[in-house]
């Protein structure tokens, strides 16, 4: 069938059309590899218009075409939405929308490769790939009535490849519009048009500019960080646009404060430039590669008159039966009927910080039940309201945006910084699945996903280990420290060095505490802080040695676990044993903390110095012992 | 160790097995009277304990050792008050432990 492609096609778009709409084959589909692992794969086609042929990137909501074979090396396609960008003086076609119009063809003409053109001269022109969106009257007059900012849905006109050709002839458009009103400003001029509305999914790097319409669908508080580089803050929002694309938004310092107040949950932005970067995928659980980076020269426009094509939220719930199955760490949306709730515990974290921790029950129509766990802040707010509802008789649907999937005991969902809880929300799922739960859900009995705390009041994650264990079982060797619980007594402490001298300022927050040393008379030099103090702090950094009926070992202790173990601030024994120098009284000090049974929680992880491999033993937390739990874990340990 | 005269740990069910038998249990006070004490065992037993109590106060918990008269009445030879927290769940559950799977361990 013959079928004639668009002639010149790959120029004009090269020259900044995007309103031709022209026929191409695809020469060659290339998947572009990526270096994360869990982003998304990209394909990269070559095209021709017989006679020019050029790389394009293709939008990752098109890879179903490649994957299911609607399109295919060879297939003639009609590019229906696109953009082409300048990168780094080269030009690079992206493909938003296309149709397939002949499934398989022979290479037509003898294309080449679409050489370099003379940058600088295009500049004002390519500027046109950039029209502004319709809503921009003032901008764009003249090109208002092709604008392809909505192209029509997929295939208005052609789906049937057996149609002839010239069928869609008429949609095409006028080849190449000249540059809008700024024409006039001569040659070489910024472009100053806003950018063109596109869909989130079609954001990439290779793009100069561009603007995407979306709802923030959450927002984060701004967080202090400090690192090598120094101090900053740093906050991050979600956005969702009317295709269902979704980003998150980051951004630091300046740009955090300028942005932050006007960023409003569920409000609709109009967002400009600012750089694309591969997404954290650690933090960031979004379905999309990308995360954009805000700049001083981006812009963030409240949309009053948004029409509701943005969904409030995405949820894409999956019933608790599949989180059985589900990976550890995933990110998912579950929702369910809240049948019990725990009271919040107070949790000290692996850094030492201490939070709250409340565990309450979800079922749902799987037949299935979940332990959810909630942290920190959602333990106070939601989880009073929702102890509140069950207390009363009342069992209210939560629907969980955003709940990490733990296998630690069975399986169970953990809130995240960025889990968002909506408690009997609005929406159809959440009412079916309160009628269901009402007529009977209620009573029908549900298998737990999550294995039952613990016998003896032990936290579910506490792994007990013996002395020797630690050794024998290799602990700490693995990427990962291990955390692990030892009941054991002092048998030594060593006193010729006990603490340190600590930086006193303070860190935005937190004491810098990193080691001072004496300058000149009496003051304190902090290398991190580059400041002198008048007084220096002394924090604990205690070796102490340690010993159960299987054998001893050393560990250390730091500032609050020093403290524990010594039954004094750091402060004071260092002024007794240099200052006054009452070394009998001392001694007796330490004498008196011997051999006593603790409970400590170790944090082991070898580490190297030098080319010495070291197993580093560090207590982060001491107990005393209980001995009435103690007996009740023996005994279940009897039993079981 | 004095293994000559070997008490026995009991919980409130576990007495009548050992009538007219030195016995060990631990009770919680619930009230005392001259010359008997009435107690709540481990297992949610009531346990009079005659002889002469020691001196008040009597803390909530109370060991007794003496010979089992009834399954509910001990006399007693020797108190000790032990204090007023006490897991009485292990101790029950090591009655029942040391009458049971792991006799043999215990005189």
């Amino acid at each position: 069938m013959p079928v004639s492609l668009t002639p010149n096609a790959i120029t004009a778009i090269n020259d900044g059309d995007v309103n031709l709409k022209p026929l191409l084959q695809v020469l060659e589909i290339k998947m572009i590899g990526r270096s994360q692992e869990r982003s998304q794969e990209r394909y990269r086609f070559l095209i021709s218009d017989g006679v020019s042929a050029q790389h394009a990137m293709v939008a990752v909501q098109l890879n179903d075409r490649v994957k299911s074979g609607q399109v295919e090396k060879g297939s003639i396609v009609q590019l229906i939405d696109y953009i082409c960008s300048d990168v780094k003086g080269r030009k690079l076609i992206v493909v938003l929308n296309m149709e397939t119009i002949v499934p398989h063809s022979e290479t037509i003409g003898n294309p080449t490769i679409f050489g370099e053109t003379d940058t600088e001269a295009q500049k004002p022109l390519s500027a046109v790939g950039n029209i502004p969106p319709p809503n921009r009257v003032v901008f764009n007059e003249p090109t208002a009535q092709h604008s392809v900012n909505r192209a029509p849905p997929r295939g208005v006109n052609i789906q049937n490849p057996a149609n002839s050709t010239p069928s869609f002839r008429p949609s095409v458009q006028p080849s190449y519009q000249p540059p809008a009103s700024y024409r006039n400003h001569g040659p070489i001029m910024k472009n100053e048009a806003p950018a063109r509305v596109i869909p989130i999914a079609a954001l990439n790097p290779y793009q100069g500019r561009w603007a995407i319409k979306a709802r923030v669908t959450a927002k984060g508080d701004i967080r202090r960080y400090n690192n090598a580089k120094g101090d900053g803050k740093v906050y991050s929002f979600d956005l969702l646009d009317s295709d269902g694309g979704e980003i998150r938004v980051t951004c630091f310092n300046a740009v955090a404060d300028r942005f932050y107040d006007v960023t409003e949950v569920g409000k609709v932005y109009l967002i400009s430039k600012g750089s694309l970067k591969p997404a954290q995928k650690n933090y960031n659980h979004l379905k999309n590669e990308w995360e954009i980076f805000l700049e001083s020269t981006s812009t963030v426009e409240l949309c009053p008159d948004e029409d509701g094509s943005i969904p409030r939220q995405q949820f894409s719930f999956r019933p608790i039966s599949d989180i059985e199955n589900a990976e550890n760490n995933t990110i998912l949306d579950v929702i369910g009927v809240v049948t019990s709730v725990n009271p919040s515990v107070p949790i000290l974290r692996k850094n030492g910080m201490e939070t709250h921790r409340r565990i309450l029950n979800l079922k749902d129509e799987s037949g299935k039940a979940v332990e959810v766990t909630l942290w920190g802040e959602f333990c106070n707010r939601d989880g009073r309201q929702l102890e509140e509802m069950v207390d009363s008789a009342f069992h209210p649907v939560l629907a969980i945006k955003a709940g990490k999937v733990s296998d630690f005991s069975g399986k169970s969902v953990g809130t995240i910084s960025s889990t968002q809880l909506f408690i009997n929300p609005d929406f159809p799922e959440a009412h079916k699945l309160r009628t269901w739960f009402d007529h009977g859900g209620k009573d029908t009995a549900s298998f737990s996903i999550s294995r039952d705390t613990m016998p003896g009041g032990v936290s579910r994650n506490e792994i007990r280990k013996s002395v020797s264990q630690i050794k024998e079982e290799g602990l700490g060797r693995s990427d990962k420290p291990d955390w692990i619980t030892v009941k054991a007594t002092i048998s030594f402490i060593k006193t010729d060095s006990f603490c340190y001298t600590a930086c006193p300022l303070m860190i935005g927050d937190k004491q810098c505490n990193k080691k001072v040393t004496r300058s000149g008379t009496n003051r304190w030099l902090c290398d991190r802080c580059n400041q002198e103090s008048d007084e220096c702090d002394y924090r604990y950094l205690l070796q102490v040695q340690i010993q159960d009926h299987t054998g001893l070992t050393w560990i250390t202790a730091f500032q609050e676990t020093g403290e524990e173990i010594m039954g004094c601030p750091a402060k004071k024994l260092y002024a007794l044993k240099y200052e006054l120098e009452k070394e009998e009284e001392f001694a007796e000090i330490v004498r008196d903390r011997l051999f006593h049974q603790y409970m400590l929680k170790l944090k082991i992880k070898e580490e190297s110095y030098g080319d010495e491999q070291r197993v580093k033993m560090t207590v982060v937390k001491v107990d005393k012992m209980n001995y009435t739990s103690e007996s009740k874990y023996m005994l279940d340990l009897l039993v079981r | 160790m004095d293994t000559s005269s070997p008490s026995v740990f009991v919980n409130g069910a576990l007495m009548r097995r050992y009538v007219g038998q030195k016995v060990r249990t631990v009770i919680q006070v619930i009230g005392s009277d001259i010359g008997s004490v009435v107690g709540k065992s481990t297992d949610d037993l009531q346990i009079v304990v005659r002889g002469s109590s020691p001196t008040p106060p009597l803390t909530t918990y109370l060991e007794v050792i003496g010979i089992a008269e009834s399954d509910n009445a001990i006399r007693a030879e020797t108190w000790t008050n032990f204090g007023n927290s006490f897991g009485t769940h292990n101790y029950n559950e090591l009655c029942k432990l040391a009458n049971g799977e792991f006799k043999h361990l215990f005189i």
